[in-house]
């Protein structure tokens, strides 16, 4: 059993879980942002179909969505690549959870804040840019740290429509050489040491804005 | 018959208790007695240790110097037949605390037990008597203190003095040798403590050996057999209600009581 | 489209196979957890130290890792050392021992929010040990975290989704298994979201009804 290839081979698995992660990350941040920004406008009917959307959302396991997109878009036309798949699966999952995340630190806005922008005749865009959005993104930091984690402990769930992540890579290796332990000791070591790293992010951000805002 | 260990009769008997909070001396060899039937009234400034004492009497805190005695017997320490002293076990504290009937500042009932579950809890868990007798004895004891109809209630249903009383009747369930108040009224609005001062009469009047830390000036000159003053840990004055609040021997006393006059 | 659902309707005794294995599983792993999980949460606030600290390790490299990779594990692991189970209680298995980790470390951090005058007013009338856990400590928390046990009983439900990689015919593997056979993946999946989505809100309207009770029962 040769440990350099199986090490390179894992780094490789782990880049791309990575990569898939963080691009999942960001576009389900932008998208929760933008559905939590409707909800918040009260949009009449869109916000009711948000709030649908979400809940379904957020009840669907990983994998199911998985097979969905993967096979059941390319049924209406929409057909991509696994990689494609797997980051527009993950950031679908993300974006609900990123919108109630958002729509809490939007909700606890304090009112008077507004007024004052108002009154200082600031338009609703500019208000959002200069006001709201720079002491929303601080005070939701955390919980996006921890959403990033759970991103990482979802992500597998693209190995079953072919993408070779940390998982994959590990149970091609043990299939092929019949030699378990070692594979799956050093993933599960890489995802330990890759989750701890995030939570001790966490925690760090979470004193850093305590400390230079006060509670936000 | 006569305990020879517990010649004088006494209940509960402290020697020498001492406490210490890190570098804060709390109690300083505190000396105590209580006879059967007897009420005793712990007074004193706020900081003065007497709920610490209380605690320390049935062992809630451990002392670390002293003795305590429950009718003749050592509490927190078991003596080996050989003589030789170690500390008692959670478990062999746990089965001495049931002969201690405790009521606290803040109530603590139990919020996910009914009134009644309150109550009867510990005689049928821990001290094992059947539920017939048990449930039958409890609601003997809430229509004593007047709240039959709240035993199936929820104690966040309750008032203040309602959840204080029903403390009193879980204490008295456990058939205990002595009652023991850490400042029962403190935590009542003035309105509610009325309720419970009159259940507490009663208890004396009944009989009851009671030990009370309480403010309450009024309950402790008209049910108190006796008073105990206690400041920064030690005990100052101990005297019979009449002679405590009428001619104190003590300067520091009178200083106390002139606050209250 | 909507002939299609007809065909994916017309299999709905796979479906319904799927539906009613997944609800099985679930139940059962997520009381064998939480009943687990309550002896292991002892543990994590063990004065013993050696023992707090084992506990606390092994249950933070369980919620560290994916379900998938515990999954693997068990199934590809266990066989090394001589243990060799079936699918299914590979897929228990794993289930249970996940979620045992979650739910121990949700009702910890319940206990340590947890009043300490409930516990010494238990002490004052003679409870000590495991009679102190179960009637007073326990059901308060329980009381108390009852909307962070229902969420993780909803990830529950969405991890069970992952053994259909090791061929356990859940919900999610039949309903895979209908659409490769008659060419449905849209509509078949649709239906599967849905049936995932009346699970989870059942459990969702369960925790809604123990918030009711914990106004009652509960700590203020």
């Amino acid at each position: 059993m040769v440990w350099n290839s199986l090490l390179s081979e894992l780094a490789k698995g782990t880049l791309t879980t990575i990569t898939v992660s963080l691009a999942g990350l960001a576009v389900g941040m932008l998208s929760g942002l933008a559905l939590a920004l409707v909800r918040a406008g009260a949009v009449p009917v869109a916000s009711q179909a948000i709030a649908v959307y979400v809940s379904v959302v957020r009840a669907t396991p990983m994998v199911t969505l998985a097979l969905l997109i993967f096979f059941g878009l390319p049924a209406i036309g929409l057909g991509m690549s696994p990689l494609t798949a797997a980051i527009l699966i993950i950031s679908i999952n993300t974006s609900v959870f990123q919108a109630e995340i958002w729509r809490a630190s939007l909700q606890d806005f304090p009112q008077g804040q507004l007024y004052a922008a108002h009154a200082a005749g600031m338009s609703r865009a500019l208000t959002f840019r200069r006001i709201v959005f720079p002491q929303v993104w601080r005070a939701s930091l955390p919980a996006l740290v921890n959403e990033m984690t759970l991103v990482i402990k979802g992500s597998p769930a693209v190995a079953v429509i072919g993408v070779v992540d940390l998982t994959r890579v590990a149970v091609r290796w043990t299939t092929q050489t019949y030699a378990p332990i070692p594979p799956f000791l050093t993933a599960t070591a890489i995802y330990v040491v890759v989750v701890m790293c995030l939570i001790r992010v966490q925690r760090y951000t979470e004193r850093r804005i305590v400390e230079k805002y006060g509670t936000l | 018959m006569s305990d020879p260990r517990n010649p004088g009769g006494l209940v509960v008997e402290v020697r020498g208790l001492s406490k210490s909070f890190g570098r804060l001396r709390v109690l300083r060899g505190v000396n105590l007695k209580i006879a059967a039937g007897r009420t005793l009234c712990v007074l004193g400034p706020s900081g003065s240790g007497k709920s610490t004492l209380l605690r320390c009497i049935n062992f809630l805190e451990r002392p670390d110097e002293g003795a305590v005695f429950l009718r003749g017997e050592r509490v927190g320490v078991h003596c080996t037949a050989s003589g030789r002293e170690r500390a008692m076990t959670d478990r062999e504290l746990a089965r001495i605390r049931t002969r201690f009937g405790m009521v606290f500042q803040q109530f603590n009932l139990w919020p996910h037990l009914t009134v009644l579950g309150n109550v009867v809890e510990s005689p049928i868990h821990v001290q094992r008597r059947p539920r017939g007798e048990a449930v039958a004895e409890a609601e003997a004891l809430l229509d004593k203190i007047g709240l039959s109809d709240k035993r199936d209630a929820y104690p966040s249903r309750l008032s203040g003095g309602q959840r204080q009383r029903v403390a009193i009747a879980r204490a008295l369930a456990m058939k205990p040798e002595v009652l023991l108040f850490d400042e029962p009224t403190s935590s009542l609005d003035p309105e509610l403590v009325g309720e419970v001062l009159s259940v507490m009469r009663d208890l004396a009047r009944e009989g009851q050996t009671m030990i009370v830390v309480t403010h309450e000036m009024g309950f402790a000159r008209e049910a108190a057999d006796e008073v105990m003053f206690i400041d920064e840990g030690a005990v100052v004055e101990t005297a019979a209600p009449e002679r405590f609040f009428g001619n104190p021997e003590t300067p520091r006393v009178r200083q106390f009581l002139q606050r209250f006059t | 489209m909507i002939a299609n659902f007809g065909i994916v309707l017309g299999e709905w005794r796979e479906l319904a196979t799927g539906f009613l294995n997944t609800i099985w599983l679930c139940a059962l792993s997520g009381v064998l957890s939480l009943v687990l999980a309550v002896f292991v949460s002892m543990l994590l606030v063990s004065r013993r130290r050696e023992a707090r600290r084992m506990a606390q390790g092994v249950v933070d490299v369980l919620r560290a890792i994916p379900f998938l990779m515990l999954l693997f594990i068990v199934y590809y692991c266990l066989p090394a050392v001589n243990v060799r189970l079936s699918s299914w209680t590979c897929g228990l298995f794993a289930l249970v021992v996940y979620n045992t980790a979650y739910f121990a470390e949700i009702l910890r951090g319940a206990w340590t929010h947890l009043p300490p005058e409930q516990e010494e007013a238990g002490r004052a009338y003679g409870y000590v040990g495991l009679g102190l856990y179960r009637r007073i400590i326990l059901p308060q928390i329980v009381i108390a975290a009852s909307p962070v046990l229902g969420n993780q009983m909803i990830t529950l439900v969405k991890n069970s989704a992952f053994l259909m990689v090791i061929t356990i015919p859940d919900l999610t593997f039949m309903a895979n298994q209908v659409q490769a056979i008659y060419f449905v993946p849209l509509e078949t999946m649709l239906v599967a979201v849905a049936l995932y989505w009346m699970i989870c809100s059942t459990i969702e309207w369960t925790v809604r009804r123990m918030d009711r009770v914990a106004l009652v029962r509960g700590h203020e």
